[in-house]
């Protein structure tokens, strides 16, 4: 068996073995993660494998169930009583269709509100506007918002669809992907039901990743050349690769959501008018009789931290929300400046309504829970239609989600925190029309996501706010306020100033969205198909076994009973080796470890450290000889 | 996070001994692997990125043919923690498993 795979196949092959992976996990893993892998050849020896073994493919919801790379024709008809995508059924190989089914039964058995989560962190992963599952499953918009943000119950029929629809996308996802590695850019298959709709595409739009990468560059400069623009380009387009835990070299499989050089460009130009605008918004107010009083704001702001949400509209829509009665008072007394108004609002004062719209109306109220920048808040259009967007997930909650806030405005921050009295510990207008609800993150490792793993927008990141974050709910003019909580990059912003170590956050990110420990390892097996389709393959066979047998035995005693103490940090039980060479065995010295202890024989000044540590445990090292046999 | 001075005597010696040296003008240390091919430096490396994806703890690297060099550091204090050294150890022992 071992001689008909390539020598870097078996090197990788027992790398992975290596690692603590048993032969069944392998094996399983075969058959469920294969869209980076499929060639023709591997799927029959899958197909194979799983016909002798008899075992049915396992359902993994995170997935990448598919075992086979089908044609698949799209046959959206926007059907009445059956969702279109039921009606793909028929079209698929009846093993898909089977094998689809089953994923999705599974599902259909598993706690709701978990696969709800689930299918949400998704789409916020892939920047799937929820117009398309809309689309293609037949469901009621609100219905499946309300059902994936809220819990909303669902029937189980309508839930098969949503589920089916999920399966099939993130197969077609993952085929986008490996297609595009290899310079196939496929249409999206499940795109869109007519031509007319979209024309066939999904609107851009930003993922938190690449939009924290552009507010950085913003700040550094708000006119970037068109080499610093394709830069960006570049850099984005690796973020969202990264994010959707795919090689940034797949970027084509990004689709609708891939980042062009005119995307950036009309990006900055936004940005840049925002600015303006917000400047301009600043000088009018500034000249109205409200000074902005931060003292006096302070206390009331970091008191009434609780109960954000009550979002006042504009002036314009002449309402008011006011849930503190004490505060009345005050306001009503400021409201004849006909210029500014002090509005009581009780959390973010976003303004939603049209630039055009009376901008300093937006002010401080003494008793305030929020401040508003004086610069008023009325974001133009293109963030508006972006908040908008995100009406639909305001609902924070999630632990995953939780620890996703996009990184953010350091550059906004800076202005909105001169012009206006920001509220250190709370609350802070951003002036470009977002505001930072303060968030103490409740996991501080996790929150420092930068590269943006997801969660993008919601950022589900004030849980303590949730509550309150209901009740205004029910007002319909709040929602669209509302929405601007969620803007997870200005809750970023406020993240990334509590906590600076943010910026370094390592691959933890990438895990987030990786459910099982597979992708990374099916990224592995992708990359060396790769290899060893490129290498040639150098024939020293025997070489390299007889070498490995030599140094087996010369360097392979382990004398347990020489163990010097020793920690090995892993946990993993087997190792189990495809060479036939080295054996390595798991030192029995130490809880059960994956690392194999290996000492040489003359271990003259074989010593071996340990620091004492609580509860990081530090391998030890392991004596010189065995360094000489690197060679 | 970062290693103390104790903690340096104590633990770089061992290191120090078999190979790795230490970077002039940041605080990581370095060390260039041989193999006999591109075969068992991918092999080494393999192992060593697993291991790294494990410990969340990732080296920098560069690898020609059979040629693999390796520094060690950590970015969240800027310089050499136990995460480098437990790493080291581990690749270590890959590389004395593989050649």
């Amino acid at each position: 068996m071992v001689s008909k795979l390539s020598h870097l196949q078996v090197e990788l092959l027992g790398a992975l073995l290596e690692s603590g992976l048993t032969k069944e996990t392998l094996i399983k893993a075969l058959s469920e993660v294969e869209p980076y892998v499929l060639q023709s050849e591997s799927q029959r020896a899958i197909n194979a494998l799983q016909t002798e073994k008899g075992e049915p493919c396992p359902d993994i919801p995170n997935g990448m169930g598919e075992s086979r790379l089908s044609e698949d024709e799209t046959s959206d008809d926007g059907e009445e009583f059956t969702p279109p995508i039921m009606k793909e059924l028929e079209n698929l190989s009846p093993e898909e269709a089977a094998h689809q089914k089953a994923v999705v039964e599974r599902l259909l058995q598993e706690d709701p509100w978990r696969v709800a989560k689930m299918v949400k962190s998704y789409l916020q992963q892939h920047n799937i506007p929820q117009r398309e599952v809309v689309d293609t499953t037949g469901l009621n918009q609100s219905h499946l918002s309300q059902h994936l943000n809220k819990g909303t119950p669902m029937k189980t029929q309508k839930r098969a669809a949503l589920y089916t629809w999920y399966v099939r996308k993130q197969r077609e996802v993952a085929q986008q992907f490996t297609h595009a590695g290899q310079g196939i850019l496929t249409e999206e298959p499940m795109g869109d039901d007519l031509p007319t709709k979209k024309g066939r595409r999904n609107r851009f739009k930003w993922g938190p990743a690449s939009q924290q990468i552009l507010f950085q560059a913003y700040e550094r400069q708000k006119n970037p050349s068109k080499e610093e623009r394709e830069a960006l380009v570049e850099e984005c387009n690796r973020a969202e690769c990264i994010q959707r835990g795919v090689s940034p070299s797949q970027a084509q499989g990004l689709g609708s959501n891939l980042v062009t050089e005119v995307r950036v460009y009309n990006w900055f130009a936004n940005r840049r008018k925002e600015e303006a605008f917000r400047h301009k918004l600043a000088m009018d107010t500034f000249s109205g009789p409200q000074p902005t009083s931060a003292p006096p704001l302070t206390p009331h702001n970091s008191s009434s931290l609780q109960p954000p949400s009550a979002l006042s509209p504009s002036k314009v829509h002449g309402v008011r929300y006011n849930q503190q009665p004490a505060s009345e008072p005050e306001s009503s007394s400021s409201n004849h400046h006909g210029n500014s108004s002090m509005v009581t609002t009780q959390t973010i004062l976003h303004q939603v309504s049209p630039p055009g719209l009376e901008p300093s109306q937006n002010l401080l109220s003494t008793d305030t829970k929020l401040v508003s920048a004086p610069g008023g808040t009325l974001p133009p259009v293109s963030t508006l239609t972006a908040l908008h967007s995100l009406e639909q997930n305001p609902h924070a909650l999630s632990q995953q989600t939780q620890n996703l806030i996009m990184a953010s405005l350091p550059g906004v921050m800076a202005i909105g925190a001169g012009e206006t009295s920001s509220l250190a510990p709370a609350f802070t207008n951003t002036g470009a029309s977002t505001l930072v609800i303060g968030l103490a993150s409740t996991q501080p490792q996790s929150v420092p996501v930068i590269n943006s793993m997801g969660s993008s927008l919601t950022t589900l990141q004030p849980v303590q706010f949730s509550q309150q974050l209901h009740p205004s709910y029910q007002q319909p003019l709040m929602q669209q306020v509302q929405s601007h909580i969620n803007q997870s990059p200005f809750m970023a912003t406020m993240a990334q100033i509590q906590n600076p170590h943010a910026l370094y956050g390592p691959k933890s990110e990438v895990a987030q969205y990786t459910h099982t420990g597979l992708l990374p390892q099916t990224m592995v097996i992708t990359d060396t198909a790769n290899l060893s389709a490129l290498t040639n393959l150098t024939p020293t066979k025997q070489a390299f076994t007889s070498d490995s047998e030599t140094h087996t035995e010369s360097g392979m005693h382990t004398p347990v009973s020489q163990a010097p103490t020793i920690h090995l940090q892993n946990q993993d039980t087997t190792i189990q080796h495809l060479q036939p060479g080295p054996r390595l065995t798991s030192s029995p010295a130490v809880s059960s470890s994956s690392l194999v202890l290996y000492q040489s024989s003359d271990s003259a000044n074989s010593h071996s450290q340990l620091l004492p540590s609580t509860h990081n445990v530090i391998e030890t090292f392991i004596s010189t000889q065995m360094a000489s046999s690197t060679q | 996070m970062q290693l103390s001075t104790e903690e340096r005597e104590q633990l770089l010696p061992n290191l120090r001994a078999v190979g790795w040296n230490e970077v002039e003008g940041r605080d990581a240390i370095f060390k260039e692997f041989h193999f006999k091919d591109f075969n068992r430096a991918f092999g080494f490396m393999t192992r060593v990125a697993l291991q790294a994806e494990k410990l969340d703890h990732h080296p920098e690297w560069f690898n020609v043919y059979n040629k693999v060099h390796i520094t060690l550091s950590t970015h969240e204090c800027g310089g050499l923690s136990e995460r480098d050294i437990n790493l080291a150890s581990f690749i270590e022992q890959v590389a004395a498993s593989l050649s």
